[in-house]
């Protein structure tokens, strides 16, 4: 009787089990995941401090061991760089060649007419009272006195002294250059001549009917033998206006930056 | 041979000069005006050195000058060459120690230089004279160089005593015996 009952209850709690079992086993686990969060919440601290106290000392471990394999592995990466930058500097310089060589070409296609020999400025006055460049072409390129020195943007001066080498160039912004020219839009014939500070040029001898408007676009008129027909100089930046008509003057600002220029083309005429 | 030696130094601080001169000065400046270390160099020169050397040097370094980078040949030599000749007269009639004498004669040859080579060029070559702009350049240019000359001044009195050593002889003042 005993062991019937004990065995009734057996089955009972066997199909309670089941019952318990399918039903977890059905239901979504989220709805449990609070008792999760409560149990890791309590574990999870212990656990990762005992991580982390773990790798610390494999860590250390690996530091004490892997120093000689670091070092080799430093050698080859600081090499590896040197080899990078050295490519890198060769690149810039490709890259700066590529620039100048692009000028030239924007440079000549711009004054076509003319067959020119390109130069780079080795040297800028040293003297405050006059403005001379010298620069890297001379007799052996086929350089010779009075040929005309332009720019990217304009006329900087002509050839004043050629050696086999080098030669030197008289800037329009020098004391002691003029340069015959015309005002673009009105065609009024003018002379500019350097002035001593600022780097401008002064437009004299302005005849006394001429209309002058600040901004007007000043190039080279063609005469006396030296510059070319038509190479663009400047504008006018403001009119200096004295007691009578004809001794009014005008200043220039040139188109060339005469303190950054570095490379410039020789016109052979 | 010391002396040759002395002279061979001189011509390498020129050329140090040249090259501070066209390339650090050009954008080392007050207002765009560049200093002018030849004259202060040639002075030192003729001060130290004596007429002769001052008068010879100077005409040198003012010929290679102009080489380099002048239209004409011959004015900053014949500039620099007074310029050390005045070295030496200043020699003779006042005292090295003292440095507002040095500071005056700096003013004053780098006045009586840039005036002659400005007044030379334009007259040769035909260029337009700014009188008022020149008057500006010029006292800013002065300025600068006696700044220049109150920061070297006791390099320049230690190497000139070394100079003056080798070319001259030992003054004997026989009007005191």
């Amino acid at each position: 009787m005993n062991k019937k009952k004990n065995g009734v209850i057996g089955i009972i709690i066997t199909i309670l089990l089941l019952i318990i079992l399918v039903f977890l086993s059905n239901t979504d686990t989220q709805k449990l995941s609070y008792v999760e969060s409560a149990v890791s919440s309590i574990v999870m601290p212990i656990q990762n401090g005992l991580t982390y106290l773990k790798n610390k000392l494999a860590g250390n471990d690996e530091f004490f061991t892997s120093v000689a394999t670091l070092k080799e592995e430093n050698d080859e990466l600081k090499q590896k760089n040197s080899e990078l930058e050295q490519s890198l500097r060769e690149l810039e310089i490709i890259k700066s060649e590529n620039a100048t060589l692009k000028e030239y070409v924007n440079l000549t296609d711009k004054y076509k007419d003319y067959t020119t020999i390109p130069a780079y400025i080795i040297n800028k006055n040293i003297s405050n009272y006059n403005s001379l460049f010298v620069i890297n072409v001379g007799e052996e390129d086929g350089i010779k006195e009075n040929m005309t020195v332009i720019a990217d943007k304009g006329l900087v001066g002509h050839v004043v002294s050629v050696s086999k080498n080098v030669s030197k160039v008289q800037t329009i912004i020098d004391t002691a250059s003029n340069v015959s020219s015309t005002i673009t839009t009105s065609r009024d014939s003018i002379v500019c001549s350097g002035m001593l500070k600022e780097k401008k040029l002064k437009a004299m001898y302005i005849p006394t009917d001429a209309n002058l408007i600040i901004g007007d676009s000043i190039e080279t008129s063609g005469m006396g033998g030296i510059y070319p027909k038509g190479i663009h100089i400047g504008n006018i930046e403001h009119i200096v206006n004295a007691n009578n008509v004809t001794d009014r003057y005008a200043v220039i600002s040139p188109a060339v930056d005469f303190e950054k220029v570095e490379t410039v083309l020789v016109i052979k005429n | 041979m010391k002396k040759i030696l002395s002279i061979f130094i001189s011509l390498i601080v020129f050329l140090l000069i040249f090259l501070l001169q066209s390339n650090f000065f050009n954008w080392f400046t007050i207002g765009g005006i560049k200093p002018n270390l030849f004259i202060i160099f040639v002075l030192f020169l003729g001060l130290f050195g004596g007429r002769k050397l001052g008068v010879i040097l100077g005409v040198l370094f003012g010929l290679i000058l102009d080489f380099l980078s002048s239209y004409q040949i011959g004015i900053t030599a014949i500039m620099l060459g007074v310029i050390g000749y005045l070295g030496g007269y200043f020699d003779k009639n006042f005292s090295k120690e003292s440095r507002i004498t040095i500071i005056i004669m700096v003013i004053g040859s780098t006045l009586i230089c840039e005036l002659g080579i400005y007044l030379i060029n334009s007259f040769i070559i035909g260029s337009n004279i700014f009188i008022l702009d020149f008057i500006k350049i010029i006292t800013i240019e002065i300025l600068y160089n006696v700044i220049i000359t109150i920061i070297l001044y006791p390099i320049l009195q230690k190497l000139g005593y070394n100079l003056e050593e080798q070319f001259k002889q030992p003054k004997i003042l026989t009007r005191y015996y």
